[in-house]
């Protein structure tokens, strides 16, 4: 089929290219979608459901589970039907959104199924990839915590969580101490109180917006001011403020692999899998053993993740690694400021973690990024507040800041409330987010065309004497991504590759994997069914594989390799 | 009468004690598939309907209930944080028996409320969930032709790696009703008859001289033809391995996650929803009370963030001291410790800081018992320096626990106690098995069953072969005899529960006048019941939710001193004390109280007593 939709256009001439190039003179999509903005669970769901709407024939929505609010779970499914059924196809798995402040994930899976879409047909290697491949696309792991987010007063760190009520502070009850939006401006910003000479701040002499902690020193000078904290009340009444918000776990520590209760990681929540949210897609991936890259979008720092998430798991295998480093430092080309990163090493650990699961549990290679650096890892390049604030005020003319203003506080009395709005740290400013939408969309582009590929070249019959012969045959997988990793191998994770020689009139005799390319005799023979022969191993990265069989008879034969994570290659030829 | 094994006469002696005319040993127990253990349950709870309720956990994969039965009697002293006494049976589906036992706990305390004190006492003070069944997919397995021991109930997984799962399971492939072993002679063997009872198959050890003989193989067929004889079963998840904690990814038998299995999911889910659970009780395949509990000290330093395995030290002590009185009401000695990872023991008690009492009620016993070292292991003697481990794979090892065969016999040398050390080194030792077969033939007739002689077969794929060995169940479901005697031992033990779960009580709530307008308020939380109102497991998992401690005060009232609340953790049992003060401004008649709540050890309220003798005036 790749080669048909390649034929077609070269058989048209000089093709007048339909649809969008990616070039900025390049033709109208034929989807606009405003890549500078940010879109609630709703809206982000309409804009993908335009996209079904323009492509139904390679585009289309499942709903696979509800959240705990009931909204969908929805996985759209990006590939051309007609080329072949989904089981068949190496699948990709793209999500977003996990943490429910961490939005632009979501944008980035629709800015990946939209400038698929839209180079389909024209592009060639798009039109490859949806014609070759598969993706599966999940636009929010977490709607409930999205749309909590959009709707509902918050700051940049706030609504990670899950919306299920837990009791965080052990009283019996549940959520009843969450921030509070006392100004009603609908973000939850700071509060701080003037308390001359007995304060640990002081406001900035170049610019008052600005408040500084007081340099330690021995000559008693404090400042005038205190941070009382998050806009909040002590709503239970507990002699606490802000300590029983909604929810207040993380279903990114609720995956089985490497899985630790609360105690050890915090938010993991009672057992795997226990919000309904990641139920449903662990049950939607454990049903698609196609699966062979997962790119996990979260924010913020600018990171390329790899697992392992925990220490005590050890290293990868090498060979998974070599796979991770490659697509990796690409990433870090394709992602300027981003780092290509050990998740517990370089970062935090992570027990229980998404990507760690379907790497270490299922034997996928995934990655999680961390979008938009605004807070750069690296030191030399860390932005200090008052960039920040000069940042705001040239570049946004002041509209990421809530200016400081009275309130009367029932508890801390007079104070101050203000500080930075909820879209301003973990997400762009619309004016820089296509940039960050499309260098990972095409990261992930990137991924896929690692995706495994299989080809059997031609096969070589030499006679023995006697009626007996030998059928010696190259199989290549020609991409970067092996049929199984080998985390896959070691594990026992899946089903092993068959490598199977067909053909009614032949007598198998004898068969094997050859360990030589010069010496023929060296066959690791399989005793049993030499026809259908086995491979825990599969076929590692760009890897070769030589096979001898021995025969007896004539005819047509077929060879067929068949893995789970690569659409199944065929040779057929005659046997004289 | 047949020659009954030692301890057996033992327990028929001690029960005499207690009565002057020797009462008949308890009917045995009937064991019930699950339509008719369904209707036991329903019927006990509509026959009973003042102290019982049916209460449906979930379904099996099958589609099964998983019933519990509620029991509770009137009162309500303490009804506002009346704790609840867990039991679960049957996690593991062979364990048919414990099921049995566990429904006669249920009978017996549903029918002797009204009649007898001692379960009054019990059901007035807890909750009791009883959860008989937890695994009916599997126990069904007992029921139906050919008989074999089912553990699994959830997904196969390709165990042989061809490339297709589940397409060589175990047959009855001499159609002689059950599944049992099957050897081979073979070059290649592993196995040679044990010198001690040619019956018995020890593994050859190269280093003293010694060939195998045979292959061993659950009873089956090559379907597959790939030389290996019921090597992939269609169904290998089991709900006991299937727990969160220590679950072993890719193990065959964990299945795919942690509750994937519905049963699993549907215990999680109950404990989760009743924080009124103060203890939990197992009747299965697990071993808490008989051998040593692994411990690790309460403070243990996390290797690489991962806490170390194992009970933390405080709450051994207290599983010492409850393994010492089980042992002392049961009169058991059958230990299985062993593989715990993902179990329900295990996580109730990691993860939800649940103390959690499993036994396993009964084996096939190695050893005549001899009164002194009866003694000895009542008091949780040197025994611990038998390997505990060897006797986990042991206690697993049959046909159908999708155990390699090479596993049995792993505990061969575990005979090797010291007085046998003490004899020649040529006189040969009986393996396990030779000394389970030794009480199966003193035990006579009525336990012949329990060995199937081996007898010559000609196998479809393998010819010639040996088919026999021991019979399913033989290890797990004790004699008529000691049926229902083991039960009622249990039940007596299971009645000695209710005073031990945690009751929270204000020992002293007293105001003094500081001066005009101003009292302070001192209350004095206790703990009277033996087990600690939060084990240093839960106080570390913080799951059970502390107690609650405040301070009702009207509107007349002011707070000047303390907190609004306290939560309170860390109270021992056997009287731990907490005392809390307050300080606070009021007219004289206005009346203080103090409140002590818990979701699971009680919540009291007492008002303040005025403290005359210390008053400064």
């Amino acid at each position: 089929m790749i080669a048909l939709t390649l034929l077609t256009l070269i058989q048209q001439g000089a093709p007048k290219l339909e649809g969008f190039p990616g070039l900025a003179a390049g033709r109208a999509p034929k989807v606009e979608i405003a890549w500078n903005r940010l879109y609630d669970t709703a809206e982000l769901y309409a804009h993908f459901d335009r996209l079904v709407a323009q492509w139904p024939e390679l585009f289309s929505m499942q709903v696979i589970g509800h959240s705990v609010e009931s909204r969908d779970m929805r996985v759209y499914t990006l590939h051309n039907p007609k080329s072949g059924a989904e089981a068949d196809k190496p699948a990709m798995w793209v999500d977003g959104n996990v943490h429910g402040n961490e939005v632009q994930g979501g944008e980035a899976v629709l800015y990946l199924a939209w400038y698929l879409l839209e180079n389909y047909g024209s592009n060639p290697r798009a039109t490859e990839l949806v014609d070759g491949s598969l993706f599966y696309l999940l636009p929010s792991q977490n709607p409930d915590g999205r749309a909590h987010w959009f709707e509902q007063a918050h700051n940049a760190h706030s609504s990670r969580t899950g919306v299920q009520p837990v009791d965080d502070d052990k009283d019996g009850l549940f959520d009843e101490d969450p921030p509070d939006d006392l100004d009603g401006d609908g973000q939850i910003v700071m509060m701080r109180k003037y308390v001359p000479g007995q304060g640990d701040f002081r406001l900035n002499a170049d610019d008052p917006r600005v408040m500084e902690r007081v340099p330690a020193n021995d000559k008693g000078i404090k400042g005038d001011w205190i941070y009382v904290g998050q806009e909040g009340l002590d709503n239970d009444g507990d002699g606490q403020v802000n300590e029983d918000e909604v929810g207040g776990y993380d279903m990114n520590r609720a995956w089985p692999s490497m899985w630790f209760t609360e105690f050890v990681q915090g938010g993991a929540g009672p057992y795997p899998l226990y919000w309904p949210e990641t139920r449903s897609i662990a049950r939607f991936i454990l049903a698609h053993p196609n699966l062979a890259a997962v790119q996990s979008f979260h924010n913020n720092g600018g990171m390329i993740l790899r697992g392992p998430g925990a220490e005590a798991y050890g290293e990868y295998p090498r060979a998974d690694v070599a796979v991770y480093d490659e697509l990796g430092k690409d990433g870090e080309k394709m992602l300027p400021f981003y780092k290509y990163m050990i998740i517990w090493r370089d970062l935090y650990s992570v027990f229980g973690g998404f990507v760690t699961w379907t790497y270490e549990g299922l034997g996928i290679l995934s990655f999680t990024n961390e979008l938009w650096n605004d807070d750069s890892q690296d030191p030399e390049k860390r932005i200090e507040p008052k960039e920040r604030y000069f940042f705001d005020d040239k570049l946004l003319l002041g509209a990421g800041l809530v200016p400081w203003h009275p309130y009367t506080h029932p508890l801390y009395g007079e104070v101050e409330i203000g500080g930075f709005k909820k879209d301003v740290g973990r997400v762009p400013p619309s004016f820089l987010e296509e940039e960050m939408l499309h260098r990972n969309a095409l990261f992930c582009i990137r991924h896929a065309e690692a995706l495994p590929r299989i080809a059997i070249q031609e096969p070589v019959v030499t006679d023995l004497g006697g009626g007996v012969r030998a059928i010696d045959v190259i199989v290549a997988n020609e991409r970067a991504i092996p049929t199984r990793s080998a985390v896959a191998r070691e594990k026992k994770i899946g089903t092993p590759d068959v490598l199977a020689l067909e053909g009614k009139d032949l007598e198998v005799l004898a068969g094997g994997f050859r360990g030589d390319r010069f010496r023929p005799e060296e066959i690791e023979l399989q005793e049993h069914e030499p026809a259908r022969l086995l491979r825990e191993a599969g076929l590692g990265s760009r890897a070769e594989l030589r096979v001898r069989w021995i025969v007896r008879g004539t005819g047509s034969a077929t060879i067929r390799y068949t893995a789970e994570k690569a659409r199944d290659a065929t040779r057929a030829f005659e046997l004289r | 009468m047949p020659i009954l094994p030692l301890h057996w006469a033992f327990c028929v002696v001690v029960a005499m004690q207690d009565a002057s005319p020797p009462p008949a040993p308890p009917p045995a127990l009937e064991l019930l598939d699950h339509a008719h253990l369904s209707s036991a349950l329903k019927a006990l709870a509509d026959a009973h309907k003042d102290v019982a309720q049916l209460v449906k956990l979930g379904s099996s994969r099958g589609g099964r209930s998983i019933d519990a039965l509620r029991l509770a009697g009137a009162g309500a002293a303490q009804d506002k944080g009346r704790p609840a006494i867990l039991l679960v049976a049957n996690l593991d589906g062979a364990r048919v028996y414990s099921s049995a036992v566990a429904l006669q706990h249920a009978r017996e305390l549903a029918g002797r409320y009204a009649s007898d004190d001692k379960v009054k006492a019990l059901l007035d003070r807890t909750t009791l969930y009883i959860v008989p069944r937890a695994n009916p997919d599997a126990a069904e397995a007992r029921f139906g032709t050919p008989r074999f021991e089912q553990r699994a109930s959830g997904p196969g997984v390709d165990d042989d790696r061809d490339g297709r799962a589940g397409e060589d399971p175990s047959t009855d492939v001499n159609a002689d009703g059950v599944i049992a072993w099957l050897r081979v002679k073979d070059a290649d063997g592993e196995w040679m008859d044990d010198p001690a009872d040619a019956r018995a198959l020890i593994k050859a050890e190269r280093a003293k001289g010694e060939r195998g003989v045979y292959v061993l193989w659950p009873e089956g067929r090559d379907a597959d033809k790939d030389e290996k004889v019921a090597e992939d079963a269609a169904l290998d998840a089991r709900v006991d391995r299937n727990f969160p904690d220590g679950w072993e990814q890719h193990a065959k038998d964990a299945g795919v996650f942690p509750t994937d299995e519905p049963e699993t999911r549907a215990l999680c889910d109950f404990v989760l929803a009743h924080p009124e659970l103060a203890l939990v009780v197992v009747y299965d395949a697990q071993d808490s009370l008989v051998g040593e509990v692994k411990s690790v000290g309460d403070d243990a330093p996390f290797v690489k963030r991962i806490p170390p395995e194992g009970v933390l030290e405080s709450d051994a002590k207290l599983l010492g001291e409850l393994g010492k009185r089980y042992k002392k009401v049961t009169e058991s000695a059958v230990k299985a410790e062993g593989n715990d990872k993902g179990t329900f023991t295990r996580w109730c008690y990691a993860e939800r800081g649940l103390l959690t009492l499993a036994a396993t009620l009964w084996d096939i016993p190695l050893e005549e018992k001899k009164k002194d070292e009866k003694k000895e292991d009542a008091e949780g003697g040197p025994k611990g320096e038998e390997k505990p481990v060897e006797q986990a794979a042991e206690s697993e090892k049959s046909p159908q626990a999708d155990k390699q065969p090479e596993e049995q016999g792993a505990g061969d040398k575990k005979g090797d106690t010291k007085k046998d050390k003490d004899k020649k080194d040529d006189e040969p030792k009986p393996s396990d098995d030779a000394k389970r077969l030794k009480w199966i033939d003193a035990a006579g007739a009525s336990e012949a069953w329990r060995f199937l002689p081996w007898t010559p077969f000609q196998h479809p794929e393998l010819g010639a072969v040996e088919i026999g060995g021991l019979a399913p169940y033989a290890r797990l479901e004790p004699p008529a005899s000691e049926s229902g005697l083991i039960a009622q031992k249990h039940l007596d033990w299971f009645l000695t529960l209710g005073e031990l779960v945690p009751r929270i009580q204000i020992a002293e709530c007293t105001r003094e006048k500081l001066g005009e307008g101003v009292w302070r308020v001192k209350a004095v939380v206790e703990n009277d019941a033996y087990l600690p109102l939060l084990s240093r497991s839960a106080q570390r998992t913080a799951t059970t939710r502390p107690a609650r401690v405040h301070l009702d005060l009207p509107s007349a009232g002011t707070r000047l001193g303390g907190n609004v609340q306290e939560l309170l953790e860390d109270l021992p049992g056997s009287g731990g004390r907490k005392e809390y003060n307050w300080l606070v401004q009021g007219p004289d008649a206005m009346e203080i109280a103090v409140t002590v709540e818990t979701p699971h050890a009680g919540t009291v309220t007492k008002q303040a007593q005025q403290k005359k003798a210390t008053e400064k005036k």
